[in-house]
């Protein structure tokens, strides 16, 4: 290893580095607000480091990581999403009756895995990094484990996942028989000159699937989503909603970009199917749901399939599209999920939906941002969730796939009932929901913030996506 | 825009001075801006001004751009002047109002201007349609203004529905010209027409956007078919009569013609079409005119009736003519109306022109207003309606001597219905007495009468920029500040010169048959006044031809009686069933799918593991 790749692996040792420095503050007994604002410090100068690397890419760490533009995309994105949900956890662990400051330790470690993720280029680190990631939300979900939603989420998730891993892992070995490498770039080459159609490879993908279908949460493997979602701690469920998917997401693309995903008909048939299930799915499922978190868990199934969409062409535009619908996917559920902690109280986290009726009566300025999370969502114009969806439906379209396009227009449709639902009952008739704020303002003052400038952020983007657009196919040119 | 958002948004805080002073005095804004831009525009500075790209689709691209040019100065000129001293009248007339309704009022007039300015300084055909929406909407609210009599919401809602029969006809007119053009823009546009025209002319596509357009500008602009909303909307209020209906929106159909000149000139089939309704209509309602009843209703008549004659004058080529009929009838028809409305007023509301009479020296001012203004609808010389008349007479009768027969027969109708109302209304015993509970009527106020000697004075001296060339050599100064506008349409028109002994003659028949007439109809009613119905033919011409009941007929119950069936069956049977249906399966789907939630592990593994073989199966048998 020499200096150029060190510094361009700086961002993700400061990552490893935040947790240790975690582990110490905890040791010298500091109290949780120190480690928040430690914490959120350190997320910064993880997003400088980037910065600073981004002039060096790329950079190859030959054979396990790959940085480059896309990885710096994903990277930022995810430490983006580490930093609000840090945010949003002070405020609900401060009240909550476990100790909250070993939660930054796993948070950390998680985000971390979920890095190391992007910059994978082989099958090793992409396994390290995948349950580095796992472990930390083991324990994330039960966190809060005198629960019992809490522990029981945790055991599903932690069966579960360990199912997939299994899958993963013999996938991984089929594939490694087939081509004798596990790095990305090699297994392309083995598999061009043995024409890709050996059934090896082809088994191996499709248990490899399981995995990424597992925390994509896609249907048939999309279970444990609700259950998961509902049980965790809110600031928690945010993370699974956004950093972990971001993670998988990435190498999912990296891996079959770098084999070129069009060459396999077979392949993409799975993820066809995959994509249709999960829209279908993920909409049916939502739409007599009651429960916000579970409705948003099952929103996710159905927007993931979406997101496959733009993913099935295979193609540089594909790639591009995916980013930008991933930000205005994360930035959505992150509004969303921080509305439902600023309104959770202490016994329980606010997830049924009756407890949100006429919430614009009480807290206009609430309501008003979670109604346009969930028009974004929706996909209602003006908002960035319109435009990611325009762009999925336009690169779809433009490579003909007509029956995943019709489905996703389909779908989209149902799926507008129950978010308007929603944001009918928070016009209704108030009820009294008393929430104690036992805390010092200035945190709540930070929350609604970064609530606020998120909703900027999302309307910007749903009416001047330009910049941001350029941004991306820029950073995706840098491999 | 500005006092049509503050007056429209405070009115119910604003007084009524306030009113009126910030309604009127942002026309008056608009005017002089109007007179700096026809002084520059008179030196030959012409601009397009592009503001922003409205649409931008593809190859084709529409700005929201104006075009100041002699033709959009000369109509900037014409709907702020004469809007501006239809503001000041009303501030006196509508004086009644209260507050908020006076507020009102002022908004949707100084909404109006801005349409009509739209209308008129739009560099292109789609901004001409913004602004000829803005107008119709416009006329809309103006004649509902008294929304709580029904009568007058019907026929708010009339005319809109024939406006809109028209605009479907522009709308038509506009998709071809870009489908064939790719260009709506009068400058691109009208350049491509005139390097094409060998080929354009004569050719389906020109005839049918100018047909189109020609739809478009009977419904805007009152002709047949599409003429009896005009005088329905006699319901509003007077000066909106005045600026509406006589000065500004109906000329907004001759506007378009005039902008297209050169499309007109290349269709040799359309103008003899428009010629023959411009002329059937002029006659038709002139014969209507001769037995009505109604002050107003007279002036409306007419109102469609001069109309006709703009569209004859397009239609035989004499653009310019049409353009100065344009500019001479905004003067006396406005004056006209606003007469009319001083008369209204001073006899509480009565409109009954049999229940009027002997006004003369009640109402002096008025009185030599409304004259002077009947002199020159006539069309005698020296008065402006004369020159104007005249020109497009003269244009006809070289185009085909038949138009100028019944032209004239027209002209000679004009005179006599004109001075029937003027000696009932104003000559004679006053009949008002039992109306008015024995008092006499008086003068209206000076903010109502200096307006009526404004436009009395235009209405004399108005006619003297075009003088022709038979009278005199080289003053025929609005034709030479037209000419650019007209030009290309000049290469191509073959047009007709007559003799300086024809245009005698023609102008000498006219206006001897206009005196004839005059006297006969002063003589005639001045001491027999009709006060009863009339009877016999009389009958048909006052109750309009039947033409509305025909209208009513045809078309309006059928319509209706369609619209109850597809409710009746085909809404509830068929859609609501399809619409409920897809629900109740998708809510069925939902409850079933969301049972594979059960929340034990051990399912959840299970369905995965169906999930993976189901995989394997699939792919196994995507194989080639």
């Amino acid at each position: 290893m020499n200096g150029l790749q060190f510094e361009a692996l700086l961002p993700y040792t400061l990552l490893a580095a935040a947790s240790l420095v975690v582990i110490l503050l905890i040791a010298f007994r500091l109290s949780h607000t120190v480690i928040q604002i430690t914490g959120f410090i350190l997320m910064c100068a993880v997003m400088v480091a980037l910065l600073q690397a981004s002039a060096l890419l790329p950079v190859a760490i030959y054979p396990i990581f790959q940085i480059d533009g896309f990885a710096l995309l994903f990277t930022g994105l995810l430490v983006l999403c580490v930093m609000v949900v840090g945010l949003f956890s002070f405020i609900y662990f401060e009240e909550r009756e476990e100790n909250p400051k070993e939660y930054y330790i796993l948070l950390f470690l998680g985000t971390l895995g979920a890095a190391v993720l992007s910059i994978s280029s082989h099958f090793i680190s992409l396994f390290i990094g995948l349950e580095l990631l796992s472990v930390s939300l083991y324990a994330l979900i039960a966190y809060l484990r005198n629960r019992n939603n809490a522990v029981e989420a945790g055991i599903k998730y932690l069966v579960l996942a360990a199912i997939s891993s299994a899958f993963l892992l013999f996938g991984m070995a089929m594939i490694y028989m087939e081509t004798g490498s596990m790095e990305f770039a090699t297994i392309a080459k083995k598999l061009q000159t043995s024409n890709g159609h050996s059934i090896l490879f082809i088994t191996g993908t499709g248990m490899m699937v399981v995995a990424i279908g597992f925390k994509l949460a896609l249907a048939p493997f999309h279970l444990w989503a609700a259950d998961v979602y509902e049980g965790a701690p809110t600031p928690v469920t945010a993370f699974i909603a956004t950093a972990s998917k971001i993670g998988v997401f990435a190498v999912l693309l990296r891996f079959f970009q770098t084999i070129g995903l069009s060459n396999y008909p077979m392949v993409i048939t799975v993820f066809l199917v995959l994509a249709v299930a999960s829209m279908i799915i993920g909409n049916l499922l939502a739409l007599r749901q009651q429960n916000l978190k579970r409705l948003l868990a099952y929103s996710s199934i159905a927007h993931f399939g979406y997101l496959l969409v733009a993913f099935l062409p295979g193609n540089a535009a594909g790639v591009q599209v995916a980013v930008f619908y991933l930000l205005s996917y994360s930035i959505t559920l992150l509004i969303a999920f921080g509305v439902i902690t600023l309104l959770s109280s202490r016994e329980q986290d606010t997830g049924d939906l009756a407890l949100f009726r006429g919430l614009f009566w009480k807290k206009p300025v609430t309501a008003a941002v979670l109604t346009l999370a969930l028009l974004s969502l929706a996909g209602i114009p003006l908002t960035g969730g319109f435009l990611a969806k325009f762009f999925v439906l336009a690169t779809g379209a433009q490579q003909q796939l007509w029956f995943p396009v019709t489905v996703l227009v389909i779908t989209s449709v149902i799926g507008l009932y129950y978010y308007l639902r929603v944001i009918s009952t928070l016009f209704g008739e108030a009820v009294p929901t008393p929430v104690k704020k036992t805390l010092h303002p200035f945190f709540y003052l930070t929350t609604y913030t970064s609530l606020i400038v998120m909703v900027v952020l999302l309307c910007w983007l749903g009416t001047f996506p330009n910049d941001v657009i350029e941004y991306i196919n820029r950073q995706l040119l840098i491999r | 825009m500005i006092g049509f958002l503050i007056n429209g948004l405070l009115r119910k805080q604003l007084s009524k001075s306030l009113t009126s002073i910030l309604g009127s005095g942002v026309i008056l804004g608009s005017f002089v801006v109007s007179l700096l831009i026809f002084f520059q525009v008179k030196q030959g500075h012409t601009a397009v001004v592009n503001l922003f790209d409205f649409i931008s689709v593809g190859k084709l691209s529409i700005p929201f751009s104006f075009q100041v040019d002699q033709l959009s100065s000369i109509f900037l000129l014409i709907i702020t002047g004469v809007g501006f001293l239809i503001h000041v009248y009303s501030a006196a007339y509508m004086h009644e109002e209260e507050g908020q309704h006076y507020a009102r009022y002022f908004a949707y007039l100084n909404l109006f201007v801005f349409s009509m300015l739209l209308l008129v300084l739009g560099s292109n055909y789609v901004i001409m349609f913004i602004g000829w929406e803005g107008v119709g909407l416009c006329s809309y609210l103006l004649i509902g203004y008294w929304f709580k009599n029904i009568d007058y919401t019907n026929a708010a809602k009339k005319a809109f529905v024939m406006n809109r029969i028209g605009d479907l006809g522009f709308l038509l007119a506009i998709f071809w010209i870009i489908g064939k053009f790719g260009t709506v823009s009068y400058g691109n546009l009208f350049e491509q027409v005139a390097a094409n025209a060998k080929t354009l002319e004569g050719s389906a596509a020109i005839v049918g956007i100018t047909l189109l357009l020609f739809i478009g500008a009977t419904g805007k602009s009152a002709q047949i078919p599409l003429y009896t909303w005009l005088p329905d909307a006699m319901a509003g209020p007077t000066p909106v009569s005045a600026l509406i209906h006589a000065a500004t929106m109906v000329t907004a159909g001759i506007y378009m013609i005039a902008r297209s000149n050169i499309l007109y000139t290349l269709a040799p089939f359309t103008n003899t079409i428009v010629a023959i309704i411009g002329l059937a209509t002029a006659l038709f309602a002139a014969t209507i005119a001769i037995k009505q009843n109604d002050i107003k209703k007279v002036l409306a008549y007419s109102t469609v009736s001069q109309l006709g004659y703009m569209f004859l004058g397009l239609g035989v080529g004499a653009y310019t003519g049409a353009v100065f009929h344009v500019m001479t009838h905004a003067f006396f028809k406005a004056l006209l109306f606003l007469g009319a409305g001083s008369v209204i007023h001073a006899m509480h509301h009565e409109q009954d022109i049999r229940r009027m009479g002997g006004l003369k020296k009640y109402l002096p001012i008025t009185h030599l207003t409304f004259l002077l203004g009947c002199i020159a609808i006539a069309g005698i010389p020296p008065f402006s309606g004369f020159f104007s008349k005249d020109e497009i007479l003269a244009a006809a009768y070289a185009a085909n001597p038949v138009y100028w027969v019944i032209g004239v027969i027209t002209a000679g109708m004009t005179a006599f219905y004109m001075f029937r109302l003027y000696a009932t209304t104003f000559l004679g015993q006053f009949r008002g007495a039992e109306h008015l509970h024995g008092h006499h009527p008086h003068e209206s106020p000076a903010a109502m009468t200096i307006p009526l000697i404004v436009l009395a004075i235009l209405s004399v001296i108005g006619g003297w920029v075009g003088i022709p060339e038979v009278l005199m050599k080289d003053a025929h100064s609005l034709e030479h500040f037209l000419d650019p506008i007209f030009a290309a349409s000049s290469k191509f028109a073959h047009p007709h010169h007559l003799s300086h002994s024809t245009e005698y003659g023609l102008m000498g028949a006219s206006v001897l048959l206009a005196v004839i007439l005059i006297f006969f109809a002063i003589g005639r009613y001045s001491k027999r006044p009709e006060l009863g119905e009339p009877t016999g033919f009389g009958k048909v011409l006052a109750n309009k031809w039947y033409v509305d009941e025909l209208y009513n007929a045809i078309i309006v119950k059928p319509l209706n009686w369609i619209g109850k069936f597809l409710n009746n069956f085909v809404e509830r049977d068929v859609i609501d069933w399809t619409v409920n249906g897809v629900g109740k399966v998708i809510s069925y789907s939902s409850r079933q799918v969301r049972l594979l939630q059960s929340g034990q592990v051990g399912s959840y593994v299970l369905l995965m593991v169906l999930g993976i073989l189901a995989f394997f199966v699939i792919q196994f048998f995507v194989k080639k």
